[in-house]
């Protein structure tokens, strides 16, 4: 209950870190400056600050949107062995429940983006559904790889497993990665799925769907987005490279276990970060061939594993 | 109770119903009072087989009895509830209850009040078969009520039959479910010729027949049964009839009558044609798939609320047979524990579904009545006018989409489950290869889901309302809501304490033949399989507690509240128009929102469009647009069209034989009487 408690204020605490040290590094690659690395928090608390406005159509559902999406992504940080090998409520479920907790929040900002009685809204909402669809069996495929090898689909259990059984360099594994690397980047919305720092909309398909918020409202799906994000990036640590998290809760190994999941982290942010930058958005309708590949990995993946 | 009055139940139930018919006969001057005799006390007989099958599912013993006898002939209607029987018995109280109150209030609007006491007594006698077809029996019982069931269905299917669509929709569901009856009637008679009896118990003991035999039998079983429950390629009478059929009918036929042929295929299929063979668990899970995708893709491009739902019962069942074949691709290979698992994943889908499509149709009853169309565009902002149904259909499309913490996604997790132990289980690699895929394949199934939902949801409850009807519509009055309420509250109380539900599926399950449901199946929580049995294949794979996790959402929603509690009330102003006036006509459409999924799964839906620019002066300045889209019907087109052509062609060579003439016929007898005694000659 602390613990769960605890590593969720942990993860919000990180999460605008993540997202401007992306930010900073894919700036300094087009050699400039980039923001400031506590520019997200002062972005936040700015948002946090103003007033809320909102528009003169939409009802509770649009109210309920961020919030719950924001509730079920910390819900979910609850799931997830972050720097011990147990998830602070692995009693409640495992990847699955994950899965369906982070869908859950998806399903509330899609539905609040419809009341507006924008069209941006519809758009990014019907978009951003569309994605989710599809990245949902590539997603769940690798999952199914990760977790029949590891004999768990609980994650705490699974981190366990997969630390007795000591590193493997499985072939299996580098597809399985590779696959929901592509997936990291879809659920995630960054190039070349959707771009995070446009706002034009032809491009946009996350930033459509959360166009009308504003304040604090806007800050919550802000934050949330970014903890989403972290979220996804251990999720892969813990499922790839477990190594380094403490099994005891000794604070020289929890120190141990903070450095390796933050350089870990870090790894799959420049990556994320190397991605953008060298790749331009897809047209809307190559994303599925995109995802099509992920699929495609994972299945090899586990073709190769049990075969 | 005692075990006297149990076994009395279901005669009291269709007593009740018998009579509750002949006083709404009694008093059809008065449509008020018929209305509210036939709903009323079809409730009540609702509530008597609840409490039966509720004691027969708690006491584990099954109870016989007679319904009918004709001493002289030796006819006789015998029943028998087991935990199967009863099971059914249970989900079709469930809805039938709340669907009956609600009818009190829907029939009683509008056009369809001075039907009220056909739609009553109709009501009425399709769930007394429907009871009868759940406890039969013996092969005569069941194929009785079978077929009154099809019968009753189709004219309240073309309740409104001024209509040619819903007279064609009755047509096509008479057509369609003769030919399953018909193979339902050749498996059975089969069965009964080889074993000379007619008995349930003798008959589906397994032991009956063996061979290919057993393997064209299951295929019969399948198709007669498949076609009741709506699986892709048999489904296509299941679009025309739901939305053609008055809601409250609808919701009863997508929530209990389809699922008559899921209890078919689980007493048969799954039970009662001895150890199912491989071939047949893989091809289950192959056209639950199949019926899975293709259904929800079908229902994302629909525009009519309850042909929408309707696509949504094909996926559905595509679900539960998922769960089936996969737990009879266990019963295959001897892993008992396994099997109960897909099995217990398929029945509790079975009542999940009927809980939140019957609220989900119960909900379109409600939006319709208030505007008068089913047409999704004609909707929008209905949430302002009816918060009620708005926030039960809410619920409703949330556990239908697989979200935590409803009952949609506990079952889907079960289904996983299964796929991931049998997995583990099965060794041949082409069998090893469908789990994963079928994982994925409803892995698609619930996010494809979730996106139809948030379409049918926002389009219709959300942001400005598209006519002048959805602007003045009114919220239904609570006899009409309460239903709602009540499934709604069953959706979220199955979600949070699956646990419940499975330790009592472990009693229902325990009968049957090669299922070991662990003793421990629905502990408290909903820990499956949480120590390895004999066969070694089980060991606990993930456990889920939903109300952990709702602890955690609220744990969330208090951190929302808590960094926002400086904003205070919030200005309200319009919606940015991008320079113009916001109307509903620049919200966004329901067929925009599908247009993706369509362009992305055209080698699915094959759609046609035309645009077409109407100008006068130049064709620079179009006056008006035409855009019109269609998607292709691939299973009409190509499959029933053919078959129908063929039929006709048949039909007309026939026509030869029969010309009319006195002379032709005679010498036909001539013809057949002459060689019936050459053939006798020559076999003597």
């Amino acid at each position: 209950m602390i613990l769960a408690l605890l590593q969720s204020a942990g993860l919000l605490a990180a999460a605008p870190l993540l997202r401007t040290v992306i930010k900073k590094m894919k700036a300094r690659l087009q050699n400039r400056q980039g923001p400031p690395l506590l520019q997200g928090y002062s972005d936040l608390s700015k948002l946090l600050g103003k007033e809320s406005v909102r528009s003169e159509t939409a009802s509770w559902v649009y109210v309920a949107g961020p919030r719950v999406y924001f509730a079920a992504i910390v819900a979910a940080t609850t799931l997830v062995p972050v720097l011990m090998a147990a998830a602070p409520l692995e009693a409640a479920g495992g990847i699955l429940l994950l899965v369906g907790t982070l869908a859950l929040g998806r399903f509330a900002l899609a539905t609040a983006a419809l009341d507006t009685g924008s069209p941006f809204g519809g758009m990014g909402a019907s978009r951003d559904m569309t994605i989710a669809a599809l990245a949902e069996p590539a997603l769940m495929l690798g999952l199914f790889t990760s977790a029949l090898a590891a004999g768990s689909m609980n994650l705490g259990v699974l981190v366990r497993g997969l630390l007795q059984q000591g590193p493997s360099l499985h072939p299996s594994d580098f597809l399985a990665l590779a696959g929901l690397f592509i997936i990291l980047i879809a659920e995630t919305g960054r190039i070349p799925v959707d771009n995070p720092a446009t706002h034009l909309e032809l491009t946009m398909i996350h930033e459509a769907m959360v166009l009308e918020y504003a304040g604090p409202d806007l800050a919550l799906v802000e934050w949330a987005s970014a903890l989403k994000e972290l979220l996804y990036m251990t999720l892969l640590v813990d499922l790839f490279m477990p190594a380094g998290i403490a099994i005891h809760a000794a604070p020289g190994a929890i120190l141990v276990a903070l450095l390796a999941w933050a350089g870990k982290v870090f790894v799959l942010a420049i990556a994320v970060t190397l991605a953008e930058s060298t790749n331009a958005k897809l047209r809307l309708f190559r994303v599925p061939e995109l995802v099509s590949i992920s699929l495609g990995l994972a299945f090899l993946a586990l073709a190769i594993r049990f075969l | 109770m005692t075990p006297l009055d149990v076994a009395a139940g279901l005669p009291a139930a269709i007593v009740l119903r018998i009579g509750v018919i002949a006083v709404t006969l009694l008093a059809s001057r008065r449509t008020h009072v018929a209305r509210h005799v036939a709903f009323l006390g079809s409730a009540m007989a609702s509530v008597v087989t609840f409490l039966m099958a509720a004691q027969v599912v708690r006491a584990g013993s099954p109870v016989h009895g007679m319904l009918l006898v004709h001493q002289a002939s030796g006819f006789a209607l015998t029943y028998t509830v087991d935990g199967l029987s009863a099971w059914f018995l249970v989900v079709l109280a469930v809805l039938a209850v709340p669907i009956a109150l609600f009818s009190i209030g829907y029939i009683g609007h509008a056009h369809l009040g001075r039907r009220s006491v056909f739609i009553g007594v109709a009501f009425n006698v399709l769930l007394a078969a429907l009871e009868i077809v759940f406890a039969a029996d013996t092969v005569i019982t069941f194929l009785f009520a079978w077929e009154l069931v099809t019968l009753v269905t189709a004219a309240l299917v073309a309740t409104d039959h001024e209509i040619g669509a819903n007279r064609r929709a009755a047509y096509l569901y008479l057509v369609m479910s003769h030919v399953g009856t018909g193979c339902l009637v050749a498996g059975f008679l089969t069965l009964a010729a080889a074993s000379g009896s007619v008995s349930f118990s003798t008959i589906l003991s397994g032991h009956v027949v063996a061979g290919p035999l057993r393997d064209g039998l299951f295929a019969l079983f399948f198709l007669g049964f498949g076609v009741k429950a709506g699986v892709i390629p048999l489904h296509v009478w299941l679009p025309e009839a739901h939305p053609s059929a008055p809601t409250n009918i609808s919701a009863l036929m997508s929530g209990v009558l389809i699922k008559a042929g899921i209890y078919g295929m689980v007493r048969v299929c799954a039970f009662g044609l001895g150890v199912p063979r491989l071939s047949w668990g893989v091809f289950v899970v192959a056209v639950g798939g199949l019926s899975a995708v293709l259904g929800v893709l079908y229902a994302l491009v629909q525009h009519d609320l309850k042909r929408l739902l309707a696509y949504h019962s094909i996926e559905n069942i595509g679900i539960i047979l998922l769960g089936l074949g996969a737990g009879m691709m266990a019963l295959t290979y001897g892993h008992s524990d396994v099997a109960s698992v897909g099995i217990a994943a398929s029945l509790f889908h079975v009542l999940n579904h009927a809980v939140f499509k019957g609220l989900l149709f119960l909900g379109a009853g409600s939006v319709v009545t208030a505007t008068g169309t089913r047409q999704i565009e004609q909707f929008g902002g209905l949430l302002r006018r009816m918060p009620w149904t708005g926030l039960f259909f809410l619920i409703g499309a949330m556990a239908i989409s697989g979200l935590p913490p409803f009952n949609g996604f506990a079952s889907e997790w079960l289904t996983f489950q299964a796929f991931l132990f049998g997995f583990r289980g099965s060794a041949e690699p082409p069998v090893l290869f469908l789990f994963p895929v079928a994982g994925a394949l409803l892995a698609l199934t619930a996010a494809l889901a979730a996106a139809c939902f948030v379409k049918a949801f926002g389009i219709c409850f959300l942001a400005l309302p598209r006519s002048t009807a959805a602007a003045e519509a009114h919220e239904s009055p609570a006899v009409m809501l309460v239903p709602q309420a009540f499934l709604a509250a069953l959706c979220v109380g199955f979600g949070l304490f699956p646990g419940r539900v499975l330790r009592v599926l472990a009693g229902v399950m325990a009968p049957l033949p090669g299922l070991q449901p662990q003793a421990d199946m629905g502990r408290g929580a909903f820990e499956m399989a949480s120590r390895s049995s004999g066969a070694g294949v089980m060991n606990s794979f993930d456990h889920v507690v939903p109300v952990v996790l709702v602890a955690a959402l609220l744990g969330g929603l208090a951190v929302a509240a808590w960094v926002t509690r400086r904003a205070g009330a919030a200005r309200r102003v319009p919606t940015w128009g991008c320079g113009g006036e916001l109307t509903a006509r620049t919200e966004y459409t329901a067929t925009a929102f599908s247009k993706p999924l369509m362009m992305i799964f055209d080698a699915v839906y094959r759609p046609t469009r035309q645009v077409e620019a109407l100008a006068t002066v130049s064709p620079y300045f179009p006056e008006e647009v035409r855009y019109h889209s269609e998607i292709e019907n691939t299973f009409e087109r190509y499959v029933y069209g053919p078959l129908v052509r063929g039929i006709f062609r048949m039909a007309d060579g026939m026509n030869v034989l029969q010309a009319g003439s006195l002379h032709a016929y005679l010498a036909y007898v001539i013809a057949l009487v002459v060689s019936l005694v050459l053939f006798v000659w020559w076999r003597s």
